[in-house]
């Protein structure tokens, strides 16, 4: 454990606001003095706002310190102004790539404190949005990490299909990326016919275009010698560094929420969790790869057993009445206009509740004090503890190598920085 | 596993198990934890309970939650403790957990909870000359100066910060 810290951020010391670059006076290895240069904020192979303190020695990193906060929004604060069911929408945008698995965690926790079980269709609408968004997050950082590495066509691609995914969320939600679609009590709206009908359209093409991506870069000698090796995470490191997703389970760690915690009944499909040995940049690569593939079986499964039923849990006080009864019924009057203008009230209490997201542990700690606001929102986001490895894991290669490494981290700025 | 010396109260909220300690004994009491297989410290975080009207009375207005996880028999336990005093003081955990460091960080930035023996302890996701901590409670929301407002007058007095 020692080492896995020691190593690294002993004594940075501290840097002056707006100075990009300083000389230090150690002596490097090569003869050369360290050079100490700003990487970011606004560098764009940094997926977002991150900036990078980087000691060189020559062109090979020998101190990294992340300064993050760039891309701060207060989510947390925000949440605690907002009435339960209006947190939902905030959820969306701390890992704006992925909503889904941001609003599934708040509505467990929710749900939890609730007490409320969904019923066996809403949990597989949300297992079918929560892989959907899994391939098209994946196909993002598949699509920017290659143009990184010279594979411009990676881009092109990757969005293609990123597309139609955004035509389903559009299709079933009404927005494009910030669905809201998972709410405690269930979930927006059903399914419609059109959209059912595009997630099979979706399930049978995706496995030829993967494949296709494979044929660009599995085998491709660049690519490869761009990754291989390179940010190697052992395993032991990995596990004490608080690493989750992809991180850990290229490094050779068959550890997966899905299976290890099950939610939203991910007990009754079959899948492997993808895992390498490489523990680096290509064992990364290779596990989204196969990731990719088993949330397509997983989609074809919820597709073809989709249970019929209601999407929402038969509570008045907790979701709005359909509406049709509001023509007929005076409760259900009343109901929506207590849901909308004070909201409800959830027991004192706090929970915790986790899923796995395509980044890795994406979590939401809640506090109630039985008011209809909550008292604290938390997100233990994934990105967050996964970027604390990265010296570990850029520590003595090149600069151009960084850049991989960072892709491969596979952080979001949103969700780092909430 | 932690000695029962140290508990102070034990619960379930919501199906997940919690222990609260004593301030001074949170460094003891998680090492020990660790030692038992709960390696994976999954968040660290503050709860401010002022005028937290939930319960008669609460034994400090800052309430620290530690959750572990043990990734071989997948348990979980909440640790729990309650802080005064401005700034509120304790022991920093990051050599048990080494992701406790910016989760610590964090924690000082948001709440201005001091961690002793912190190798680090700086802001980290507001600006290093930022004065308050945004996530107490008697922070206001809205309380940052909106320049572009139609309010001219409003922006150009900017609110008091807690």
């Amino acid at each position: 454990m020692a080492d896995a810290t020691a190593e690294g951020m002993t004594d940075t010391g501290t840097i002056g606001q707006g100075v990009t670059v300083s000389r230090s006076g150690e002596q490097g290895a090569f003869g050369g003095e360290l050079l100490t240069i700003n990487f970011g904020p606004h560098h764009p192979s940094t997926h977002g706002v991150l900036r990078l303190i980087v000691d060189l020695d020559g062109e090979q990193v020998r101190r990294l310190k992340p300064v993050i906060g760039y891309l701060h929004t207060g989510i947390e604060k925000q949440a605690e102004a907002l009435r339960w069911q209006q947190v939902v929408v905030v959820t969306d945008r701390h890992d704006y790539l992925s909503p889904p698995f941001n609003n599934l965690s708040y509505a467990l926790a929710v749900e939890k404190l609730l007490g409320v079980d969904v019923p066996p269709r809403a949990d597989a609408l949300r297992v079918i949005m929560c892989e959907l968004t899994r391939i098209s997050s994946h196909l993002v950082w598949l699509g920017t990490s290659g143009i990184e590495l010279g594979a411009s066509t990676m881009l092109m691609y990757c969005f293609r299909e990123r597309d139609t995914i955004l035509d389903m969320n559009e299709e079933i939600s009404g927005f494009r990326m910030h669905t809201s679609f998972i709410r405690p009590g269930g979930v927006l709206a059903d399914a419609t016919p059109r959209f059912l009908d595009m997630l099979d359209r979706f399930c049978n093409a995706m496995p030829a275009n993967i494949d296709e991506y494979e044929a660009l870069l599995t085998m491709n000698p660049i690519f490869r010698s761009r990754t291989i090796g390179i940010g190697r995470l052992p395993a032991e490191d990995a596990k004490v560094l608080g690493a989750t997703g992809p991180m850990l389970r290229g490094s050779g760690v068959a550890w997966d929420l899905r299976k290890a915690m099950p939610y939203s009944g991910y007990e009754n499909y079959d899948f492997e969790i993808a895992t390498s040995d490489l523990s680096d940049c290509y064992g990364r690569y290779l596990v989204r790869i196969k990731e990719m593939r088993e949330s397509v079986k997983i989609l074809r499964q919820a597709l073809d057993r989709l249970p019929d039923g209601p999407v929402n849990i038969d509570d008045r006080k907790v979701l709005p009445p359909p509406r049709e009864e509001l023509e007929t019924s005076m409760e259900a009057v009343i109901h929506h206009f207590k849901l909308f203008t004070e909201g409800y009230t959830v027991p004192v209490g706090d929970a915790y509740a986790a899923v796995e997201s395509g980044r890795g542990e994406n979590g939401c700690y809640v506090v109630s004090d039985g008011t209809h606001k909550p008292r604290r929102v938390k997100f233990r986001s994934a990105s967050f503890v996964n970027l604390q490895p990265l010296e570990r894991m850029a520590l003595n290669h090149m600069v151009a190598d960084m850049v991989a490494i960072i892709g491969s981290a596979d952080t979001v700025l949103g969700d780092v920085d909430r | 596993m932690i000695a029962d010396s140290l508990i102070v109260e034990k619960g379930v909220s919501a199906g997940d198990a919690w222990v609260s300690v004593a301030p001074d004994s949170i460094h003891t009491a998680l090492s020990g934890l660790r030692d038992d297989g709960y390696r994976l410290l999954v968040f660290l975080t503050c709860v401010d309970h002022l005028a937290d009207s939930s319960k008669p009375t609460w034994p400090g207005r800052y309430e620290l939650v530690y959750q572990l996880r043990n990734m071989e028999t997948r348990e979980q336990i909440r640790v729990r403790t309650f802080l005064d005093g401005d700034p509120p003081r304790i022991d920093s955990v990051h050599d048990l957990f080494p992701p406790a460091n910016w989760d610590e960080r964090e924690t000082y930035d948001m709440f201005g909870v001091v961690f002793t023996n912190h190798p680090d302890l700086t802001r980290i996701l507001m600006p290093d000359d930022w004065v308050g901590h945004p996530l107490r409670r008697d922070y206001p929301v809205g309380g940052e100066v909106v320049e572009f407002s139609e309010e001219h007058e409003v922006w150009q007095t900017p609110p008091p910060r807690a």
